[in-house]
């Protein structure tokens, strides 16, 4: 008999009485600007991404004089997204600058993409001095009360004694727990006066409040009686460290796994029960042993609806046992029959076990032979899903593969392996388009060894195609394979499959020259219209030791299969019309 | 005709009294779906500890309500009060 371990469970932390202790030192007289850097340091920092502007200027002011590097991104939405990409490739936080008014602004969707996606960001935004706070100064916004709905805490700082306890709380609070963005709003008169106090240390004392702990023995007792389990790995996985421990428990346990789009590079995709990504557009062995199993052991996934299709129909046989360091997302859209609140890594151990379960096991390993992809498309023309496919075999070990969204995200999903969530990113949650490229000079930063791949389409990468300009001042050695149909393809897909083919505003027949786009950027680029180019072009492009556009014509009627329609069950999906 | 059953909740909320707390908590209860039907808010009093009592009222869980209140920083904690009151809506 296996002997029950206690969970553990998580904590609420009271980030206000986090300073608890704190010892006031004197030390060198500091502007509020360079209290930032000193800061940032403290908490790691040697990269941030900005755009300087009026009312953060004597922040720039003290970044002339700091040791963190910053890069000069052309658009604060490119700024939020590397800053994004950089703490998704490299586990950490990343950061972010914008003035007041539109550069904060600007932040706004960036920051919403992070918080959707669970990302640690902080984001600090210049403002208008306090004496002008309130009196529609020029550029002035009041980017507290937007951040409201785009971050998992703000702060806006007033007082120059209240800014270094500011800055610390929000690392703490943007790593703890389920992770998430974090504002902070930094009058200009602020910047600029001058500390001479410092924190000597932080006491982290900290005021706790103990959650439930898990039924452990409840989970054991439904896991050992399953006769169908299946483990569905979502994004919360790679957050919470503890891909050794999915795959260990993957392995012990056989268990046939299936993964949603953020959780791609979880499991092992050399694992022989594992049946790819889910939903929408999953793999149709995935959707099938999802909606025929009897257990879902779900580790930090949430149930999103483009997972589950019709709610009421998704996995209808099954019970669940729901792992999730958030309590807000237990029960939130499908009751769990067990519920694990707390730390993914340290939890899910407690429940590995051998299971009888070979007759299910041989049952899906079939469905994945009958249901595989296939790659022998007709015709000269290039095939997007096998185009995907080289470039995901030849490219290197340790690739970080960004994408933008549409059918090409899809495609990658698809198509593509990853032998680590840090290694696709990609906007799961909000979806946004623009995404790819910034994100991808975020990660190539954090990551200067490795290779980086922004895989894009034609209407994405139109949405950030400013930073080109940040990849040459800077000369990142980004590869971008720019998927290429002419068209916002996926919403093309859907106007000619929901909405009686009325093609509403989704031509892009007048896009501009990719390659003399390329050109004027100083980035190596080559187009491809055959499928016999392909592996040439894309050993080319990987051979390259600086920044490369790979553009990709294909066929615009091409559609993303299978799709599971709004409001289905995933075991009606649609393969082709 | 359609019907609604909405229920209505009393809850009282305990936060460290820091700015904008109101305002986040009024946020999150329109976003995840719930009318306030009443408000009694104690802010800004110098005391380190804000209490609001809210009425409100939805067709979703409370826990559901509860659950991304206390998910906000500044929030010690949220109980509900236990007289639970059933009201329907109609519309057409």
């Amino acid at each position: 008999m296996k002997k029950l371990i206690e969970a553990e469970s998580t904590e609420k932390i009271d980030f206000n009485n986090i300073t608890i202790g704190i010892i006031m030192t004197e030390s060198k007289t500091l502007t509020g600007g360079a209290l930032l850097f000193e800061v940032l340091q403290e908490h790691g920092v040697q990269h941030v991404f900005g755009y300087p502007g009026g009312a953060i200027m004597p922040i720039y002011d003290a970044l002339y004089d700091s040791d963190v590097k910053h890069f000069l991104c052309r658009h604060e939405q490119g700024a939020a997204f590397s800053a994004v990409g950089y703490a998704r490739a490299a586990g950490t936080v990343g950061v972010c600058l914008a003035t007041s008014g539109p550069g904060a602004t600007n932040l706004i969707t960036g920051l919403a993409d992070a918080l959707a996606d669970s990302i640690p960001v902080v984001a600090i935004t210049g403002q208008v001095p306090t004496a002008a706070m309130g009196s529609d100064a020029f550029q002035e916004i009041d980017i507290f009360g937007l951040s409201l709905a785009c971050t998992k805490h703000s702060f806006q700082v007033t007082d120059i004694n209240e800014l270094e306890k500011v800055l610390h709380q929000a690392f703490e609070i943007a790593l703890e727990g389920r992770h998430g963005p974090v504002l902070v709003d930094i009058p200009k008169d602020v910047q600029l006066a001058e500390v001479t106090q410092r924190l000597d240390k932080l006491s982290h004392l900290k005021n706790k409040v103990k959650l439930p702990l898990a039924d452990i023995s409840k989970a054991l007792d439904l896991l050992t009686h399953a006769k169908q389990p299946i483990l569905y790995v979502g994004g919360g996985v790679g957050m919470a460290n503890a891909v050794e421990e999915v795959r260990d428990f993957a392995e012990k346990t056989g268990m046939p796994s299936v993964s949603t789009l953020k959780g791609l590079g979880a499991i092992n995709p050399d694992n022989e029960n594992y049946l790819g990504m889910l939903g929408m557009h999953g793999t149709k062995a995935a959707n099938l042993a999802v909606q025929e199993c009897d257990l879902l052991v779900v580790v930090g996934a949430r149930f999103d609806d483009r997972v589950t299709g019709k709610l009421d129909e998704f996995a209808p046989n099954a019970r669940i046992i729901h792992f999730d360091i958030d309590t807000a997302e237990i029960n939130k859209r499908r009751e769990a029959d067990a519920a694990i609140l707390g730390d993914l890594k340290g939890n899910l151990p407690l429940l590995s076990t051998e299971l009888d379960i070979a007759n299910w096991q041989e049952k899906l390993k079939q469905m994945s032979i009958d249901y595989a992809w296939r790659y022998d498309h007709p015709g000269d023309n290039i095939f997007a899903p096998a185009v995907l496919k080289t470039v995901s075999d030849l490219m290197p070990s340790n690739t970080c593969v960004t994408t933008d969204v549409g059918q090409h995200q899809m495609w990658s999903a698809q198509h593509m392996t990853f032998d680590d969530p840090s290694n696709f990113l990609t906007s799961g949650g909000m979806g946004t388009m623009g995404f790819g490229l910034p994100a991808a000079i975020g990660a190539q930063i954090s990551r200067p060894h490795d290779t980086v791949i922004a895989v894009s389409g034609d209407g994405s990468i139109m949405m950030n195609v400013q930073e080109l300009a940040t990849i040459k001042r800077y000369q990142i050695p980004v590869k971008i394979v720019l998927i290429d149909n002419a068209k916002l393809g996926m919403v093309r897909q859907w106007q000619d499959l929901f909405f009686d083919g009325r093609l509403s505003e989704t031509d892009l027949s007048d896009n501009p020259d990719f390659i003399m786009l390329a050109t004027a950027f100083d980035i190596k680029s080559k187009l491809i219209t055959q499928k016999s180019e392909v592996k040439a072009a894309v050993e080319e492009m990987l051979d390259h030791d600086g920044p490369y556009l790979l553009q990709v014509k294909i066929d615009a009627a091409e559609n993303v299969w299978p799709l599971v329609p709004p409001n289905t069950a995933n075991d009606k999906m649609m393969e082709s019309v | 005709m359609n019907s609604m059953t909405l229920n209505k909740y009393q809850l009282i909320i305990m936060a460290d009294d820091k700015q904008v707390v109101l305002e986040r908590i009024l946020q999150v209860t329109r976003y995840r779906g719930f009318l306030i039907n009443g408000i009694n808010a104690e802010v800004n009093t110098g005391n380190n500890v804000a209490t609001i009592t809210m009425s409100v009222s939805s067709e979703r869980p409370i826990s559901l309500l509860i659950d991304q209140i206390n998910k906000l920083i500044d929030i010690k904690g949220v109980k509900v009060d236990n007289s639970e009151v059933q009201i329907k809506q109609h519309s057409a």
